[in-house]
């Protein structure tokens, strides 16, 4: 019956079956639910809209493969772009973070972990706690699971972090998982004998690296001197075992993040030669979350949206221009929304997923084994406001974690088709919201999003993607980025 | 129609040839920029009442909510006419498994030497049953093992 109406009116045959767009300059970008794109011009955009573009016009064909007419949908294309893309709904939680203690030595401007004093020691993780985490986490129906150390400063729990790193692996062949672990460190309490052991039992290493030294320094305060140097010792001592690889294990390449404080926003090319000089092949250009510290002093070091998004679109220019030159450069943020974009696949990123990754995609355990949405959530308990909490790792079930209320709302706040402007945004199927952030920053887990400095970050992030997509030269280096 | 009474913006939206949703969600497009109050102004239509947070603001309050206005009309014409293909292309999608390639085999975990010494054992299975049962008149009163077409012809057309 329905089939025999929509055969009677021709029009209607023709309109977008589901369509989001973006008027960007003088053209429209069109995507939908698959990951499809396509760039019209305003003419082209009305016929479209009103059912009236013609077969023969040469725009038909490529909207047609793309799933833009109605009565020349590919279901099965679709449907496999579509699954591909949110392959992440059909798993349970993949990265299990472990707050091996609060206790660091460094007094970052910015710090969001809830650093406590190096005496501190009451927040070191016990080893009980960190082993009943593995366990939770095992209990996760991810066939990949993610353990990452963070801190505080990790290493200052070297004995527990070392037993949960054996006891981890132990599990996983038990389990039969595919287990990669990872380590987040500042590095000023590595040694030789902590990194052979880190490098033997395959521990990816990540550090923070905020620029040239001064910038740094500035940012990342240490109690013994620079932490800039401590920090490019390490790199150049795990790049110098990457390059040497041997056959007995893998050796990562380490990675290094950036977090952006007011004072890196006028020195994005110092920056990013840092991290070209250190060997390193990718730079995350984070911007700071108004979360624990920062939010404290956020008039000396904050900005606002607007002046990131001019220093990431600076930044993302000269990474080109390099890349243009020959230099293996790649930003990550672009990288990770490219490879939705340009390969509808889900890298990962568990900030921008529909719905956001908090519980479904990682948990955070604290050191006394309260769990957490996230590391972000972890940090709002820091500050004595517990809504992220959701469970303990002696109490509770990996069941009942999973069926708390609020894993719950943190679902259905991120749910885009929920979110009245998201729904209608055309960055939609490539984008996600944080229902922590809205809650830190706009007092509601939904928050409102066209007032929302995340979402104003992300809409510049994507148009500029797209827009660089256009040029056939900038569209390569990018696609190149995410070839993997 | 529009007025200005003090700092807020007062704007008439018919209802006759657009719902209520579309102004309410072309209103929330904007609210980054200005407070907004409906209400209902007759049968068919509504109120609108901008308050816009800044000067600046209020500057472009009325262009932008025109515009989220006629893109909020085409997609609920857009929705309106999908809803039922939507759903079902989604749940396409949330149902899709991939099919490997026609040609790919299932990997039986069987080396080439097992599978042919299994193919082997078939065929003489195979063999054996047939041999069996030739020449035996097979027990079936009701037809049980006959196909439709054996017992009663093939179909000659279509019973309206």
């Amino acid at each position: 019956m329905a089939q025999k109406q929509a055969a009677k009116n021709n029009k209607s045959q023709l309109l977008l079956p589901q369509a989001l767009w973006q008027k960007i300059g003088a053209n429209y970008l069109l995507t939908n639910d698959s990951g499809h794109y396509a760039w019209l011009k305003e003419k082209d955009f009305a016929l479209v809209t009103a059912g009236k573009m013609a077969e023969k016009d040469p725009l038909f064909a490529e909207l047609a493969a793309k799933g833009f007419i109605r009565n020349r949908l590919d279901f099965n294309d679709l449907a496999a772009k579509w699954k591909k893309k949110n392959a992440y709904l059909y798993y349970g939680p993949g990265l299990h973070i472990l707050v091996m203690t609060l206790r660091c030595g460094n007094k970052c401007l910015y710090c969001q972990s809830a650093a406590a004093g190096l005496g501190a020691k009451h927040t070191d993780m016990p080893l009980a706690v960190a082993r009943k985490s593995v366990d939770l986490a095992f209990n996760s129906p991810n066939p990949g699971i993610t353990i990452e150390f963070q801190g505080g400063e990790p290493l200052l729990n070297w004995e527990v972090l070392k037993n949960t790193v054996l006891y981890a692996r132990k599990k996983a062949r038990i389990a039969g998982k595919d287990l990669k672990l990872a380590l987040v460190s500042n590095f000023s309490l590595m040694t030789v004998e902590k990194a052979e052991f880190l490098l033997k039992q395959e521990v990816s290493i990540c550090t923070s690296l905020d620029g040239p030294k001064a910038l740094h320094d500035k940012n990342r305060v240490s109690s013994s001197g620079s932490s800039y140097d401590d920090t490019i010792k390490w790199i150049k001592f795990f790049q110098a075992r990457h390059d040497k690889q041997v056959p007995e294990y893998r050796v990562f390449k380490p990675s290094a993040l950036l977090t952006v404080s007011r004072y890196s926003l006028s020195g994005h090319k110092e920056i990013i030669d840092e991290y070209v000089g250190m060997g390193l092949e990718d730079i995350f250009i984070r911007p700071l979350a108004p979360i624990g510290y920062a939010w404290r002093l956020w008039d000396k070091i904050g900005y606002d949206a607007k002046d990131f998004s001019i220093f990431y679109l600076k930044s993302l220019d000269y990474i080109l221009k390099l890349n243009q030159r020959g230099v293996v450069i790649r930003e990550k943020m672009a990288s990770m929304m490219l490879d939705k974009i340009v390969n509808f696949r889900d890298p990962g990123y568990l900030d921008a997923r529909c719905p956001c990754g908090a519980a479904i995609g990682q948990l955070a355990y604290n050191y006394n084994g309260d769990i957490y949405t996230c590391d972000e959530g972890r940090m709002v308990g820091w500050e004595g406001n517990d809504l992220f909490r959701i469970g303990n790792v002696f109490t509770d079930s990996y069941k009942k974690v999973m069926n708390s209320a609020t894993t719950k709302v943190c679902v259905v706040s991120s749910n885009l088709e929920a979110q009245p402007v998201c729904a209608r945004c055309a960055y939609k199927p490539y984008c996600g919201v944080c229902p922590v952030y809205n809650y830190e920053t706009q007092g509601s887990l939904w928050g409102n999003m066209p007032a929302n400095d995340r979402c104003g970050l992300f809409k510049g992030i994507f148009k500029a993607l797209f827009m660089l997509l256009k040029n056939p030269e900038k569209a390569a280096i990018l696609k190149k980025w995410v070839a993997k | 129609m529009k007025k200005q009474e003090n700092k807020t913006i007062a704007v008439r939206a018919s209802l006759k040839d657009q719902n209520l949703d579309v102004v309410r969600y072309a209103a929330y497009a904007v609210s980054d920029a200005a407070y907004v109050f409906i209400k209902p102004a007759g049968k068919r239509a509504v109120a609108l009442e901008f308050t816009p947070k800044s000067a600046a603001a209020a500057k472009d309050l009325l262009r932008r909510f025109k515009e989220e206005l006629a893109d909020e009309q085409k997609r609920a014409a857009i929705f309106a006419s999908n809803r039922d293909l939507r759903e079902f292309m989604i749940l396409k999608a949330l149902a899709y498994e991939e099919i490997p390639p026609s040609g790919q085999r299932e990997d039986s975990g069987l080396t080439p030497e097992q599978e042919r010494e299994l193919d082997a054992l078939i065929a003489q299975v195979e063999s054996e049953i047939k041999k069996e049962s030739f020449g035996k008149k097979v027990k079936d009163p009701l037809g049980i093992t006959r196909t439709w077409e054996e017992k009663y012809g093939a179909k000659t057309g279509r019973k309206k």
